[in-house]
């Protein structure tokens, strides 16, 4: 009878795919080539996980008698990739990750507040339709409130398919809008959301979109001027309820407003720039707002490195490298601009790390583990060391969102977040074999064609 | 005062009084420059030459030191069709519907629009209309810039069918922040095109068994006026004119006229490419529009607009140019002036507003040159029409002396005025 009720246990655990490691405890991997993002690779060492963290690194690790041991020889150790910029593990969401701008078909998705269907939050019920915004006092396209580690589930099938690609953290983010909310650094993996929760919130992420022209913002002069307002009402809103806190009798109460509590609790914008100038012109944005900001697209950033140094701007670089559409018509003649972008984009990760300019990847809605690897292997290509890739898609992420002192690296105290190949994480060949995420294994899907692309759906 | 003036030159229209116009520069276009008198009677050109026989009674204009042209011909507007094009109540160009081949623009003119007089003070003295909407549009008409009713102004009430054919395009627009938005995959967009051809195709078939069973006369036949309009069309007696903008669209709109056996005239050619031997090889009219536009792509040369007029030339293709509009009519001499800064030689230039367009639109026996036996349609300017600067002192059409004031002439008087 025991038995079977542990055996059913077992199954439901192969099906859920998500406990085949209820037991924790101590793993050390031995003998074998460990990348740590922090220095350089050692050859035949050892790693050491401990409930969850990282014990010890290093050639001369001695192994407890409690460890389960894996031999390493064949195998390469990384710290566990994240994705800088994603959505991730939030359903309803194509799995295609946010994209440079609205690049991608799968950011023009409606947020699932607006469309409530498939969508995590059946609280606020399906909204009627709303009359046009006449100006930034009727907050449209605004939703900074709500935070991305509320919308994330841990059966969402987009984080497996992260996992195999051998990425084990995400910067996920809630859907497109001009201000589309907060995201939250998770783990791509977990039985409940909340365990899955690294830091939060990472930022409020924005888009500048114009979503109908007989609605305001219809205009980019009109979205960039709704920002702002929405950041002077933000800190007037700040002042104001620290002076009525502090003598309420006597004073009218300030009106809350969720879109402006959202707004202070995030603690940096994600901006939208793709072209040196969108770089440039967002740069001055974030000073004028006095926020910390950090730039994600970067295609054309080979041309504003030096800018973003001096201004000590972070920047994400969205691994869709632009390219010409599949489906587009074959007499279809791009502008020299265009070409020029898509010849030497792949370039830019290079030019950044030349001019010591903080930056990382994110997937841009890459899902296949080959698409991810071949995107970076551009940029290697285009003269990114393979030391500078490794760090942009593990400790540089995690430090532009303030948690490298957490995650990114193979340290002791940080958390066993690890892709474990069976050799350069940067060959076309190179399988994942398994990932550890807070100390857990987890093994790889079976790598099969994907089970809907965001272009495939982009059609339909 | 100015009540007697009209009358009397409404009298003088009616009476269509012999005219000479001694000692002026004539430019025949057809043929040499020479300097000597033409003699206009019952509206038509009698007698050119140095030394003429003035009829009895004739008015004299002496035009020494002046220069006489035959007037312009707009090959495309909406003339009296669009007054304000962001006034819904002053448009009547577009009817909704896919095929209204039936549809007469020429009924639809308003003789009283004030384009007219304002485009006249600049040298044209007629133009053709185009309908607006759908894919057969309806019929275009060759009107006089002179007239009290439509009939009047009529030189060939249906000289042409609109054809606006099939446009194989994207979809996709721009957005902030770099990027494309949600494209048509180009699978999707060649499927509706050839969807829409198809549809033409057969109202073209449905067209011909009409004609066929009309020429049967069978006992009890109905007659039905979309199809009825088709038939001239079909015999090669009317042609169609096809806008086609870009090498692709023309090369699909040349095999279908060779396929549906039917004569067109090209219209609104921007970017030939290729193509260019194909309407030479078939000889294919075209209406180029103004030069005055920027580059349809980023990186073409900045002067590829001003300098297809020439690349058509040495092609050896006959063109003529339309302003596609109605109050830019007035700007056809300069738009046809700057091809000529760009390679275009003078004559040919001004051969494109008379001669040509009168060729293409079958009226070289009325219109389009001085020469004998041809309507009196005439400007005596004091300069080269395709200057800005010169000003047309006079114009004659069928004959007739026409006023050239306008809205902006008095406009300029009025703010003149003003203390």
């Amino acid at each position: 009878m025991r038995n079977t009720i542990l055996f059913y246990l077992a199954a439901v655990g192969c099906l859920t795919g998500i406990s085949q490691a209820e037991v924790p405890g101590v793993i050390a991997i031995r003998n074998t080539r460990i990348h740590t993002a922090t220095g350089p690779p050692i050859q035949g060492g050892t790693v050491l996980v401990r409930d969850g963290l990282i014990e010890a690194v290093g050639a001369n690790v001695a192994i407890p008698a409690d460890a389960w041991v894996i031999d390493g020889n064949s195998l390469t150790v990384y710290p566990g990739l994240i994705d800088a910029l994603s959505r991730w593990g939030i359903p309803g969401a194509p799995s295609g990750a946010a994209g440079a701008g609205g690049r991608t078909p799968s950011l023009d998705a409606p947020s699932p507040l607006a469309d409530p269907s498939p969508g995590p939050v059946p609280i606020l019920g399906p909204a009627p339709a709303a009359p046009p915004a006449r100006g930034p006092e009727d907050r449209p396209s605004n939703s900074s409130w709500v935070r991305a580690q509320d919308l994330v589930r841990a059966t969402d099938r987009s984080i497996a398919a992260a996992r195999s690609a051998g990425f084990t953290t995400s910067v996920t983010y809630p859907a497109s809008g001009i201000f589309a909310g907060q995201g939250a650094v998770i783990n791509l993996a977990g039985d409940k959301p909340g365990q899955m929760v690294v830091a939060a919130p990472a930022g409020q992420y924005h888009s500048l979109t114009v979503r109908s022209f007989s609605s305001f913002p219809g205009s980019l002069m009109g979205v960039i001027a709704y920002i702002r307002q929405v950041y002077l009402d933000a800190d007037h809103y700040q002042a104001a309820l620290k002076a009525y806190q502090a003598n309420p009798r006597g004073s009218r109460r300030p009106a809350y407003d969720r879109a402006l509590e959202g707004v202070l609790e995030s603690p940096r914008m994600l901006l939208p720039a793709t072209r040196a100038v969108e770089i440039d012109r967002m740069i001055r944005f974030a000073a004028e707002l006095k926020r910390k900001a950090v730039l994600y697209g970067g295609h054309e950033s080979y041309r504003a490195a030096d800018l973003l140094k001096k201004t000590s701007t972070p920047i994400l670089i969205d691994l869709r490298w632009p390219e010409r559409p599949r489906e587009s018509d074959p007499e279809r003649r791009d502008s020299l601009r265009t070409l020029e972008l898509r010849e030497k984009a792949p370039g830019s990760p290079a030019a950044l790390a030349k001019a010591g300019v903080a930056f990382a990847f994110y997937s841009g809605g890459l899902e296949r583990p080959a698409d991810v690897r071949a995107a970076v292997r551009k940029a290697i290509t285009a003269g990114l060391s393979e030391e500078q890739a490794l760090r942009a898609l593990t400790l540089a992420a995690a430090e532009i969102y303030g948690v490298g002192d957490r995650i990114g690296s193979i340290e002791p105290g940080k958390i066993a977040n690890l892709v474990i190949t069976g050799g350069s994480l940067f060959d076309e060949s190179t399988k994942v074999k398994f990932v550890l995420i807070d100390g857990v294994k987890y093994d790889p899907a079976p790598e099969s064609t994907p089970p809907t692309s965001s272009r495939t759906e982009a059609i339909q | 005062m100015n009540l007697f003036l009209s009358l009397l030159i409404a009298a003088c229209g009616l009476l269509a009084q012999d005219v000479v116009i001694r000692n002026a520069t004539i430019h025949p276009i057809t043929g040499p420059q020479l300097t000597g008198s033409v003699v206009i009677k019952d509206g038509v050109i009698a007698e050119i030459g140095a030394k003429v026989v003035a009829p009895k009674g004739a008015k004299l204009v002496e035009a020494k030191g002046l220069h006489l042209y035959p007037g312009m011909i707009d090959s495309a507007t909406v003339v009296g069709l669009t007054e304000i094009s962001s006034v819904r109540e002053t448009q009547d160009a577009t009817e909704l519907g896919d095929f209204n081949p039936q549809l007469r623009t020429i009924v639809a003119i308003n003789p009283a629009s004030e384009h007219i007089p304002v485009a006249r003070s600049n040298g044209i003295t007629s133009v053709i209309t185009q309908p607006g909407g759908g894919v057969i549009g309806g019929q275009m008409a060759l009107i006089h810039m002179d007239g009290w009713t439509w009939e009047e102004m009529a030189v060939s009430p249906a000289v042409a069918l609109h054809l606006r054919f099939p446009l194989m395009s994207g979809g996709g627009g721009r957005r902030f922040g770099g990027g494309q938005g949600q494209q048509t995959s180009f699978a999707e967009t060649r499927r509706r095109y050839e969807e829409q051809v198809q549809k033409l195709s057969q109202f073209l078939e449905e067209s011909r068994r009409y004609q066929k069973a009309k020429a049967a006369a069978p006992k009890g036949f109905k007659i039905d006026l979309k199809f009825e309009a088709m038939i001239p069309v079909l015999e090669r007696k009317t042609p169609v004119m096809m806008t086609a903008v870009r090498e692709r669209a023309i090369k699909d709109a040349v095999e279908f006229a060779a396929k549906e056996n039917i004569r067109i005239v090209l219209a609104q050619v921007r970017e030939p490419g290729q193509a260019l031997a194909d309407i030479k090889a078939k000889a294919i009219p075209v209406i180029l529009p103004g030069t005055h536009a920027s580059p349809l792509e980023e990186d073409d040369a900045y002067d590829s607009q001003f300098t297809l007029p020439s690349e058509l030339f040495k092609a050896g293709i006959t063109f003529a140019f339309g302003t596609f509009d109605s109050s830019a009519v007035r700007n056809l001499p300069y738009q046809v002036a700057s091809a000529v800064a760009f390679g275009l030689p003078r004559e040919e230039a001004l051969k494109a507003v008379t001669i040509n367009a009168a060729r293409i639109w079958g009226v070289e026996d009325k219109l389009g040159s001085i020469e004998k036996g041809k309507w009196a349609d005439l400007i005596l300017t004091d300069g080269d029409p395709l200057e800005t600067t010169t000003q047309i002192r006079q114009m004659f059409i069928k004959g007739r002396e026409v006023n050239l004031d306008n809205k902006h002439t008095q406009l300029y008087k009025k703010y003149l005025n003003r203390p």
